[in-house]
This record gives C-alpha cells, sequence and structure tokens, in this order.
C-alpha cells in the first residue's frame, strides 16, 4: 500500500468553497475529456473563475487560457488535474511550487488514470510520486482516477459527463464514477433526483468516504447521502463515522462485492464463514446506514429519502388501482419484516365506502384499498385526502398503470394538490408507482416536480418504504 | 490460573488453539456459562470425576492434534453408567487413533450433559478491517453450509445482540416451536455481548466458536468452545 506522509486535517471547505478553479489539461478539441470538463465547468452558476491551462491554446470556450499555473494571477483553490497519468506527477510538482510561493491551492481533484487501479508497482509507485508533494502540504487530493466533483449550489463541476443538474437534497459519495453519474444521468429526464454535492472519490488516497461522511453532516443542503461503496482500509472508522451521521441524516449504500471469497485461512467455523460483506451487512444495521440489495432499490431510496419526509412509525397503506401489482407490493412489504399493514381507521373505511364503487375493496387485509379503474382523476384526490389524514396510516404507496381513459397530468395533478393541501409538518411518505414506466412521462415529471417520487416497480416501491421505516426506526432508538 | 495466563502459557508453548477446559476458564472470567467440566489423564480420574458430576456424561478427547473433534470420533454423549462410561473411554482412543493416528493426546473432558435445547452458534474474531466482530447463528456442524448468521461489531449492547438474533431463522426457532418451550432470549443476548466484551479485551484472541450454545428456556450455555490464539 502507498504509505504518504500527510499534514491532514485540512477542512474540505476548499473544495465546496472556492473561488477560483484551474484545469490542467484543458483542451480546445471537441471530444477530448479536457474540453468536455470545461464546457460542464461553465454550464453550473459558478460565480467565481475558470481558468483552463493549455500551453497551445489561447482560448477555451471563450475562456482565456493559460499556458501554465504560473501564469495565473488571481487565486486559484481547486486545481484539475486530466493528463495523460506520466505528466500528472510533474503537474503536482508545478502545483506544489505555486502553494509554497503564492499558498492559494487547497484540493487537487487528479481525474486522469493509471495509477494504482492498475494493481502493479509502477501505478503504485507513480501515485505515490503524484501524492507526495501535494499531501505533505496539506492540499487535499481527490482521486486519482475519478470523475471529480459537483457542487450545484456553488455552481462548481470537474466532471466530464454531468453538466447542468437540478438543485436538491441528494449528495453521493462514489467509488465508481461510472456507477454514480449513470445514477444522476438515470434520474434526469424525469427530474427524479435533485443534487446537492457529488464527489467520484477514485481510488481515495486522501479525500475519503470518512471525510466526506462528517462533511455532509454538517451540511445544509445535504438531506440524504447516497454511498456507493467497494471497500475501505478504514472500515471501522468508516461504521463508526457513519453511526454519528446516521443520528443526523440518512445514508443510503450499495456495497460491491457480495460473493468475493473470505480466503481467510481459519481454524474455526466462524473464521472460516465470515466474509466482509457479511460483515459490513452487519455493520451498516448496526450503524443505521441503509444498505440496498440491488440498483432499482438504491436510486430510488436514496431519491425518497431527498423528496419525502421519514415515516413516523411502520403502518403502511397500500392504495391501488389494479390487483396484481398491489398483490405483489404487499408480499415484499410483509417479506421486509420491518412493515405492518395499517389498520385503517373506522372512518377512513365509512368516508371511502362512501365514494368509492361498490365493488372496491377497503381494508381486505389491513391496510390495503383497491380503488377499481373506475376512480376518475379527481376521486384521487378526495381518496388521497381521506388517506392521509388516517394517524393509523404512517406511509402510503400507491400503484396504478394509469388507465389511458385517465388524463395523466390532470391525475397527478389532482394527487399533487391532495398531498400539498396538508402542511408540511402532517404530510407522510408517499410513493407513487406508475406501472406503465416511461408511457406515463409527462405525469411522472409533474409529481416528481413537487417532489412526490414515482417508480416502475411496485416492488421496488415496498423495498424503498421498507428502508425508510428501518432508518427512521434507527433514528427513534437513538432517540434522534 | 486467571486468563492472562493461560493465553501467555498457550503463546509460549506454541499452541494455536487453547484447550477447551482451558477456554471455559476464559468463559467464566466473562461470566459465560458452560456445563461443569472435567479434565482427567487416566480412566481412573475419568470414573473419579463422572461419579462427582452424576450421570449422563458426554467424554471428548484433549488433543492439540484435533480441531474438529466430532469428526475425528472424539466426542461420546449419552453416556449413563460407569460401565458404560468405561467402554467409552476405550471406544475415544480408538476412533482418534483411527481417524488421525497417533498423535499426542492431553486427556479427556468429562462433561456433565445439558438438557436439550434449541442449538446456536456464537462465534467472533478479530477481522483486520473491522476490529472485534461477533456472529451469531443457526449452529451444529452445518453452520458453514448454511451460513444462517448475522455478524456485529464489538463491542455491543443488549438491544444491538437481539437485533442481531432477530435477523437470523434461528430467531424462529429460539421462539418456540413444536412444543418446545421458547428460548430465554436476554440471557442469550448477553452471552453475545459477553463474547464481545471477552474478544475486545483479549487481543490476542483472532477466532472464536461457541458451537453449539444450548439456548434454553433458563439460560444459555456454551456446550464446546474454541478459542485461536494468533496476532
Amino acid at each position: 500500500m502507498v504509505h504518504v506522509e500527510t499534514t491532514a486535517g485540512s477542512s474540505l471547505d476548499g473544495l465546496f468553497k472556492a473561488e477560483g478553479i484551474a484545469i490542467i489539461g484543458a483542451s480546445s478539441k471537441v471530444g477530448k475529456p479536457g474540453n468536455k470538463i470545461v464546457e460542464y465547468a461553465l454550464e453550473l452558476d459558478f460565480k467565481g473563475e475558470i481558468y483552463p491551462i493549455n500551453p497551445g491554446a489561447e482560448e477555451i470556450m471563450g475562456l482565456k487560457c493559460y499556458r501554465d499555473l504560473e501564469a495565473i494571477e488571481g487565486k486559484v483553490d481547486i486545481v484539475v488535474v486530466v493528463l495523460h497519468s506520466d505528466d500528472c506527477v510533474t503537474a503536482a510538482q508545478k502545483i506544489a511550487q505555486r502553494k509554497d510561493e503564492k499558498g492559494d491551492i487547497s484540493v487537487v481533484v487528479v481525474v486522469s488514470g493509471g495509477f494504482s487501479e492498475r494493481g502493479d508497482e509502477e501505478g503504485r509507485e507513480r501515485e505515490k510520486a503524484l501524492l507526495e508533494p501535494l499531501m505533505s502540504r496539506g492540499i487535499r487530493v481527490v482521486g486519482p482516477n475519478c470523475q471529480g466533483i459537483i457542487d450545484t449550489y456553488q455552481g462548481i463541476n470537474t466532471t466530464f459527463d454531468v453538466g447542468k443538474y437540478k438543485k436538491g437534497g441528494l449528495s453521493v459519495i462514489t467509488q465508481s464514477g461510472a456507477f454514480a453519474v449513470s445514477y444522476l444521468m438515470w434520474a434526469d429526464p424525469l427530474g427524479m433526483l435533485g443534487l446537492s454535492k457529488f464527489v467520484s472519490v477514485g481510488n481515495m488516497r486522501d479525500v475519503s468516504a470518512i471525510d466526506l461522511l462528517n462533511y455532509f453532516a454538517d451540511d445544509e443542503s445535504t438531506k440524504v447521502i447516497a454511498l456507493y461503496l467497494e471497500g475501505a482500509n478504514e472500515a471501522r472508522k468508516l461504521i463508526e463515522t457513519a453511526a454519528e451521521v446516521s443520528k443526523k441524516k440518512p445514508i443510503v449504500t450499495m456495497k460491491a462485492g457480495r460473493t468475493e471469497l473470505g480466503g481467510r485461512a481459519a481454524q474455526s467455523h466462524t473464521g472460516s464463514i465470515a466474509g466482509s460483506f457479511e460483515m459490513y451487512k452487519g455493520a451498516f444495521r448496526q450503524s443505521g446506514v441503509i444498505q440496498t440489495f440491488n440498483v432499482p432499490e438504491f436510486y430510488h431510496t436514496a431519491a425518497a429519502f431527498s423528496k419525502m419526509p421519514m415515516p413516523k412509525g411502520n403502518r403502511v397503506c397500500v392504495l391501488t388501482v389494479v390487483g396484481g401489482p398491489g398483490t405483489l407490493c404487499v408480499d415484499e412489504l410483509i417479506t421486509s419484516g420491518v412493515v405492518e399493514l395499517a389498520k385503517l381507521s373506522e372512518e377512513t373505511k365509512s368516508r371511502l365506502k362512501e365514494i368509492l364503487a361498490p365493488t372496491a375493496n377497503v381494508g381486505k387485509p389491513d391496510g390495503y384499498i383497491d380503488m377499481t379503474g373506475s376512480v376518475s382523476e379527481t376521486l384521487h384526490k378526495e381518496v388521497f385526502k381521506i388517506v392521509l389524514s388516517d394517524k393509523n396510516i404512517d406511509g402510503v404507496i400507491y400503484l396504478t398503470t394509469p388507465p389511458a381513459f385517465l388524463d395523466e397530468e390532470l391525475l397527478a395533478k389532482n394527487i399533487v394538490s391532495a398531498y400539498q393541501s396538508f402542511p408540511e409538518e402532517e404530510r407522510k411518505p408517499v410513493l407513487s408507482v406508475l406501472l406503465y414506466g416511461f408511457s406515463v412521462a409527462k405525469g411522472r415529471r409533474i409529481m416528481e416536480d413537487a417532489d412526490m417520487p414515482t417508480l416502475d416497480y411496485p416492488d421496488t416501491a415496498a423495498q424503498v418504504m421498507a428502508n425508510m421505516i428501518r432508518y427512521s426506526q434507527y433514528r427513534s432508538r437513538n432517540n434522534c | 490460573m486467571g486468563y492472562r495466563e493461560i493465553i501467555e502459557r498457550a503463546i509460549d508453548t506454541g499452541r494455536e488453539v487453547l484447550p477447551e477446559h482451558e477456554a471455559y476458564q476464559v468463559c467464566e472470567e466473562f461470566g459465560i456459562a458452560y456445563p461443569p467440566t472435567r479434565f482427567a489423564t487416566t480412566r481412573e480420574e475419568t470414573v473419579e470425576a463422572a461419579e462427582s458430576l452424576g450421570y449422563p456424561v458426554v467424554l471428548k478427547i484433549v488433543s492439540p492434534a484435533v480441531v474438529h473433534k466430532s469428526d475425528a470420533g472424539g466426542v461420546i454423549v449419552g453416556i449413563v453408567s460407569q460401565s458404560e462410561l468405561k467402554d467409552a473411554y476405550d471406544l475415544l482412543f480408538a476412533n482418534v487413533k483411527e481417524k488421525v493416528g497417533d498423535v499426542p493426546i492431553d486427556g479427556v473432558l468429562i462433561q456433565k450433559a445439558m438438557p436439550k435445547a434449541a442449538e446456536v452458534v456464537v462465534g467472533g474474531l478479530k477481522d483486520d478491517l473491522f476490529g472485534p466482530v461477533v456472529m451469531f447463528g443457526s449452529g451444529g456442524i452445518l453452520v458453514e453450509i448454511f451460513k444462517d448468521v448475522s455478524f456485529r461489531l464489538a463491542p455491543l449492547d443488549r438491544d444491538e445482540a437481539m437485533r442481531q438474533i432477530k435477523e437470523t431463522k434461528a430467531y424462529e426457532i429460539l421462539k418456540g416451536v413444536r412444543g418446545a418451550p421458547p428460548s430465554d432470549l436476554d440471557a442469550l443476548a448477553d452471552l453475545i455481548v459477553n463474547a464481545g466484551k471477552l474478544l475486545s479485551a483479549l487481543p490476542e484472541i483472532k477466532e472464536l466458536d461457541f458451537n453449539p450454545v444450548f439456548a434454553g428456556s433458563d439460560g444459555s450455555v456454551v456446550v464446546d468452545a474454541r478459542m485461536v490464539i494468533g496476532s
């Protein structure tokens, strides 16, 4: 393992409160990562200065281009390095030199790969040579081998794949740039996510998941933290940190490596059975981290936490227009082991029976309402109001196709209006499954824009609701 | 002999696995229950021990060369009389000789048979990444096949151990099935908590198996203990 002496402890403020960003390896050639980085850096409303560095260009995207770091007169907080790996070490020395002279650089984001992730001695040595001059000066390093950072509120963006993005409460920490960027891009067309901060930590040699969890815990615009994890050297410290952060805001994680072999030479049953994935699983439960086990569950759980209030209990109502998916949803809720189907109040039952068709099923089994296909757009509004005011219900999963004879936009507006008729402190989590998926994108977009999460699959919705309940239980048993 | 001395002696003599009766002495210090047990090196001592414990008893081989005792025929259960005990003594040595050959044998353990109860496993280890970790699950020799286990970082409190228990299928059995009385879950959770304390307090213990633990309606007893020493 690479070991570098560090004067650690410097805050990450330099990362998220930057005034000047220099991009070494900025390119005027369309189709190069160094070109996209400049383009996307400009797309967010960054108030500071962006300094492209390339000795061969006069200007890039209308910005003055500098021949080297030395030539920049203004304050530089972040330096983005997007060079061939061979050239990164020299760049690091130049950065160190400027730090000694001007004292301004606090963070370096190394986008380039070709370091320890190669798994060979050459890569490790190069990484050491890259990090030493930076970390010995207290400069924080993100990466190498990463997509860099985004802060939608400060308008900072060093990635080459994500352009302008909707602001919101989700912050992302990821050991895979591709996985997390895919999440953002997947969610974008329907507006399913609002982003606060994004950090692709790459090889995670300095700025780590632990640093970022601590930072996001106190970050006002972060409501939920999504963490994609492959492995951490300081696993115990990570868990201890997460246990504290989880008392303030939810951490949703996807952990890779379920099928990794333990490979431990053990003399006990315990030793031979204990794989790292299983230990992570137990440790996550212990520390309130919500671990998800499939990709849609991860995507939607983090999205739901970013938009919805936490459930106050575990009593769930399944409100459906369609039988089969409703049943699948109930199956998955029960399987979770944490959900109880809500016992509808007598008032709710009688009011619903009054307005729904005689064929509708109200409360068989407990907490299950099948409105049948006859329910109109406006009737949806009435039903939602009744269900959401029932004190016996802590959360609602609504399922519909919706049928083609309804106007999906009108339907969405009615649901939103019913939801928003409650003051914020009385709102409960509602997950809406629109089974026709992208075919009803217009209706979904309306709901998402009103911060009502929509999903495609009934079982995923059940998993997400169960996850919200698990988190709420962690909070209540820690009295916070 | 205190547990520190036991561990130091094991390290000095190059033993990787503590003899079972010494492992129980370590358990003693951490409030972990085990059956009345005697160590004997001769047939006469064995008979004396069984008479004083009272039948039925279990006879177990004690040898640094036998790690998996039952695989080597090194455990004989359900011995109800002196004559059965004498036969069992000879059979035990014959079994071990047949399965693992002429290996050094320290002696035998005579253990009072415990009333039948739900069998679970409580384990622990020092993990390179996580440090002390405790495991709970369905016990027996098939634990590695079914892997009905759940982990927690140690130390932990009773509530956390209770949640750990409830994550496993073993919990369904502990609630009482087919007329069996429910197990004392508080006692079992305390055993997990104490195993966590033991691991946190003794850095020299690298791995730990209590397998099986009899989780009865009036307490939990470790009926086989293995402690692996390592740095």
